[in-house]
């Protein structure tokens, strides 16, 4: 069994990059994050975390165009790699066996289904 | 069609560049400006300036603040393991310098850290007492027609002291030794370093009482505390306390306790301790006259008290006590006693600072010598590895790698040095204790302080000496190297040529000063002394009452002996301790002028036995039987001290001292009665009354000294059988002054001598390279007909040169120096040309020999070997 550290934030950040698909780079990332979740990131958090998780290797980065907004900077974009997506599949599997294994009644809700 | 947009704040984005990872810096900084452009479209100016602020403040994170050291961990070990390597067989290849490297670094390493136990030891006298920043000595001041200070003085400021002032918590007084007999079974000894102390012993100092209680081991009369030395002298092993000891076969003195040896690093030692409760039972009167001396006064103050305070009162204290004395107390903190004090008649031999600043100086001369051979030889061997630093430089190495891999190199050969130094200390230890005087035990080394500072040290020297050659050897140019084009600029040269001149100029100082000390010591040792001092037998009896009584008759037999030429008896003999009295003499306009000259009471064949020339007046003389109680000798210091310039004036004069009164009967030459550290100062001679003889002087003229001596002793132990044959030569007593001195000036000599040492080794190291490099030259030079004499020469013309330079600034400097070391003495040697010659010869005809021993060999070689690989 593989273990996958990932930590909360790092895949808020990993799942914002698949919705982003090839045009997930620094600024777009931290504008979906806002818009989406409704919580500020700082620019430091989110690099921060691109670089973590691109040295675990769950992300792999290429170069981009630069743009004269970006004062002749150049973007670095961010896709899923395939390691990554296995770790995000085994996130999701591992709580969705937590939420199952809970007693309806600690959480007081009717039985669906 | 935007124009150009207003730019984010300057300094942050200038700041995030700096601490931003080079790897990241880009993106990140272009998000950063897209994120500002949106800003400043949606919010306005000043918000997206605050936020572009912040976003940078919040950046600075550990993974994306650029890291300090820019190489990996693990490239790093590996590195540094090839540096090791490297450095070994770098050390193995070139055996000639590196062992020149090594050995003179770690001559220079042991000489420093002899000299730091040298001074350590000095430093730390009296340390270890408890009290020690509490404990103060009085001084006595006193203002006759010369300030006089002197740590002896008299008794009753002791008591004074405590009931007047309160901040004093006590007071501890002891004297200076007597000479007792002391007999314990059939154990006879004459002790001469017993002194009388107070009780109050061990609340003061921190010796320790092996045995007997300290707080009353010293009240009651007759009691005595012996050190552990002493007891085992009489008792063996055996416990002494309760034990009877005889004294001057009239009294007997209860051991009441035993005391650990005072240890080594005090300004004063003793062999026991008398009840200070006894000496009040002997002479009650000295303890309340104010006049008499012989009493050293030490007292403890309250911690909170400031001496200063104490210093103010003195004034009062003084008027009080005695307001009509040209007199007053000065106190002096125990922390200055030993090397400090500039008090005379101190109770032990005190230590000389100027003796530790030089010795310092010493060992710092020797360690730069022996760093500027390293460097040297470092920096003029850079050619050989040029090749490799340009290899390595286009391999990829940085500049700072280099210089990290000969740094290491030089801390190698540096550690390697300091194994050596240990070594050498190892060995040479008994000799220094011999040298020094001091103990100086195996384990000072490992002492806590010291190791980690010997480590320390070590290495500090291989970086500092190693800095410069690493430096120059990382800037080389590959290029440059690879091609085989390497320039030895002049501007390299001259640097090294500095550092030759400075070397053998520190050598020459040294060797000067060698000679100076050397010269004023045989110099002290030849000076007439004013009287004659060859073959003195001199026969110390104590204060022996026997012999006292029959004195003339003991003199009688012993001038009949054929051998003895002359027979004198006195207190003291030349060269001994001896009091002063308070001698009060007719002025010209005819009032008493009181002073303290020194005293000597002889008798009447003194002046003849000794050879001491008569100035005016007459000696003293059987003839005048009036003689023995009214009248005064004086020398000249002592007749200007009272004012008068004529010695014939002074005869006749009435004088006062000691209970007796009456004229001075004549002048005698001034003669050295101590060493020649000391101008002749005043000294008043008297016929000794019977209780006033110690000493026998007998002149002896034999070719058997041995036989004769053993015949002496016979007609001593038949003469006096109660007490042992103490004999010594004056000459020798005499001499045993200057033991410091003698000492002083071997130290230095073995010291200049290493320092010569290493700068032939330095200099050694360069001339083999410099031949090395001119084999070439040399080779072509013999083939075009040169001869053997001619190359040497030329080989020799260059540091001929530095040599000259170097002389030029050691003289001056020298001089200097040496003048200022010779002003410790009365009685000095001048410092004439021919010091400075000897000095020069011997350098030169050492740095010759060195130069020329490689010249030769070159200039013999087969200038074949030379030019074959052209």
């Amino acid at each position: 069994m593989k273990k996958y550290q990932l930590g909360e934030f790092e895949e808020v950040v990993m799942l914002t990059v698949g919705v982003l698909y090839n045009e997930a780079y620094g600024v777009s990332i931290k504008k979906e994050i806002e818009t989406r979740l409704s919580r500020k990131v700082s620019v430091g958090a989110l690099q921060s975390a691109l670089k973590r998780l691109e040295s675990k290797g769950y992300l792999k980065s290429r170069e981009g165009e630069s743009t004269q907004e970006r004062a002749g900077r150049p973007k670095r974009y961010f896709t899923i790699t395939a390691y990554g997506k296995n770790a995000l599949e085994y996130t999701r599997s591992t709580r969705n066996e937590l939420w199952d294994a809970i007693p309806k009644v600690a959480l007081g809700l009717k039985i669906v289904g | 069609m935007k124009k150009t947009n207003p730019s984010p704040p300057k300094f942050f984005l200038r700041f995030f560049r700096w601490f931003c990872h080079p790897e990241m810096k880009n993106y990140i900084e272009g998000d950063l400006m897209e994120l500002y452009d949106d800003r400043l479209k949606e919010l306005g100016k000043r918000k997206a300036y605050r936020r572009f602020i912040m976003d940078v403040l919040w950046l600075i994170r550990p993974g994306i603040v650029r890291p300090i050291d820019e190489l990996n961990q693990l490239n790093d070990y590996n590195m540094f393991r090839n540096y090791i390597k490297i450095g070994i067989r770098n050390i193995l290849k070139y055996q000639v310098f590196s062992f020149i490297n090594i050995t003179g670094l770690g001559v220079g390493m042991a000489c420093c850290i002899l000299i730091t136990l040298y001074v350590e030891d000095e430093l730390s006298y009296d340390r270890y007492h408890k009290n020690l920043n509490g404990i103060y000595r009085v001084l006595h001041v006193h203002n006759h027609s010369e300030t006089i200070v002197d740590v002896w003085g008299n008794a009753p400021v002791g008591p004074a002291l405590l009931a007047d002032f309160p901040e004093i918590q006590s007071v501890f007084q002891f004297t200076s030794p007597p000479t007792l007999l002391f007999e314990y079974g059939d154990k006879r000894f004459q002790e001469n370093n017993m002194v009388f102390a107070d009780s109050t012993a061990f609340e003061i100092f921190s010796w320790k009482l092996v045995a007997g209680d300290s707080k009353n081991a010293l009240k009651s009369p007759n009691s005595i505390v012996l050190t552990q030395t002493s007891a085992r002298k009489y008792f063996g092993e055996d416990d002494p306390i309760g034990e009877l000891l005889n004294v001057d076969q009239e009294v007997t003195f209860l051991v009441t306790g035993v005391m650990e040896d005072v240890p080594s690093n005090s300004h004063f030692s003793f062999d026991g301790l008398i009840s200070m409760t006894t000496y009040r039972d002997w002479q009650q009167e000295i303890f309340d006259n104010w006049g008499y001396v012989d009493f050293y006064t030490y007292f403890l103050i309250d911690d909170h008290a400031a001496i200063e305070a104490l210093e103010g009162k003195i004034p009062d204290f003084i008027n009080r006590h005695l307001p009509d004395w040209d007199y007053t107390i000065a106190f002096e903190p125990l922390t200055d006693a030993y090397l400090h004090s500039e008090a005379g008649r101190q109770p032990g031999i005190t230590g000389s600072l100027s003796n530790v600043y030089i010795f310092s100086s010493i060992a710092i001369f020797v360690l730069l010598i022996a760093c500027i051979n390293f460097i040297n030889l470092s920096t003029a061997r850079s050619i050989e590895r040029a090749k490799e630093v340009g290899i390595r430089k286009v391999s990829g190495a940085q500049q700072y790698s280099l210089i990290y891999q000969f740094l290491s190199e030089s801390i190698l050969v540096s550690l390697l040095a300091g194994l050596l130094a240990i070594v050498l200390i190892v060995v040479v230890l008994p000799m220094v204790q011999e040298l020094s005087g001091k103990s100086l035990p195996y384990n000072l080394l490992l002492s806590w302080r010291l190791t980690p500072l010997i480590m320390g040290g070590v290495v500090l020297i291989g970086v500092l000496a190693g800095s410069y050659p690493a430096w120059i050897l990382a800037r080389y140019r590959p290029a440059q190297v690879l091609k085989g084009v390497i320039k030895s600029t002049s501007g390299r040269f001259n640097v090294r040529k500095g550092l030759v001149v400075f070397q053998f100029s520190l050598s020459m100082i040294l060797i000067v000063g060698t000679t100076v000390v050397f010269s004023q010591m045989k110099y002290l040792r030849t000076h007439g002394l004013g009287f004659n001092q060859e073959q003195m037998l001199i026969v110390d009896f104590g204060w022996d009452n026997r012999v006292q009584q029959h004195i003339e008759s003991i003199k009688a037999v012993y001038h009949n002996h054929p051998s003895v030429h002359s027979v004198a008896a006195s207190r003291a003999v030349p060269g001994n301790f001896l009091p002063n009295a308070y001698t009060g003499i007719e002025s010209q306009k005819e009032e008493m002028i009181f002073n303290a000259p020194a005293i000597y009471e002889i008798d009447a064949d003194f002046i003849s036995n000794y050879e001491i020339e008569i100035r005016a007046g007459r000696a003293f003389s059987k003839d005048f039987p009036a003689d023995s109680t009214q009248s005064l000798l004086l020398n000249e210091a002592a007749v200007r001290l009272y004012g008068y310039v004529n010695p014939e004036e002074i005869i006749g004069k009435n004088f006062s001292q000691w209970g007796r009164k009456g004229t001075v009967i004549g002048v005698v030459k001034d003669f050295n009665y101590k060493s020649l550290h000391i101008k002749v100062e005043p000294l008043t001679l008297r016929m000794a009354d019977e209780r006033g003889f110690r000493n026998l002087s007998m002149r002896v003229k034999s070719d058997n000294l041995l036989a004769t001596i053993a015949e002496l002793e016979r007609l001593w132990e038949q003469l006096v059988p109660q007490r042992p044959f103490l004999y010594s030569f004056l000459d020798d007593t005499f001499d045993s002054q200057y033991q410091a001195d003698i000492r002083f000036g071997r130290i230095f000599g073995v010291f200049a001598g290493l320092a010569i040492f290493i700068a032939c080794l330095g200099l050694f190291g360069l001339t083999t390279y410099s031949t090395g490099q001119r084999r070439k030259e040399i080779g072509i030079r013999k083939v075009l007909g040169a001869s053997l004499t001619s190359i040497v020469a030329l080989l020799s013309k260059d540091f001929i040169k530095l040599f000259l330079l170097a002389m030029l600034i050691a003289v001056p400097v020298s001089w200097y120096a040496m003048d200022h070391w010779l002003d410790n003495f009365a009685y000095k040697v001048g410092i004439g040309i021919e010091i400075f010659v000897v000095a020069g010869l011997v350098s030169i005809v050492t740095a010759l020999a060195t130069v020329s021993w490689q010249s030769i060999k070159a200039a013999l070689g087969n200038p074949v070997n030379a030019l074959k690989n052209e």
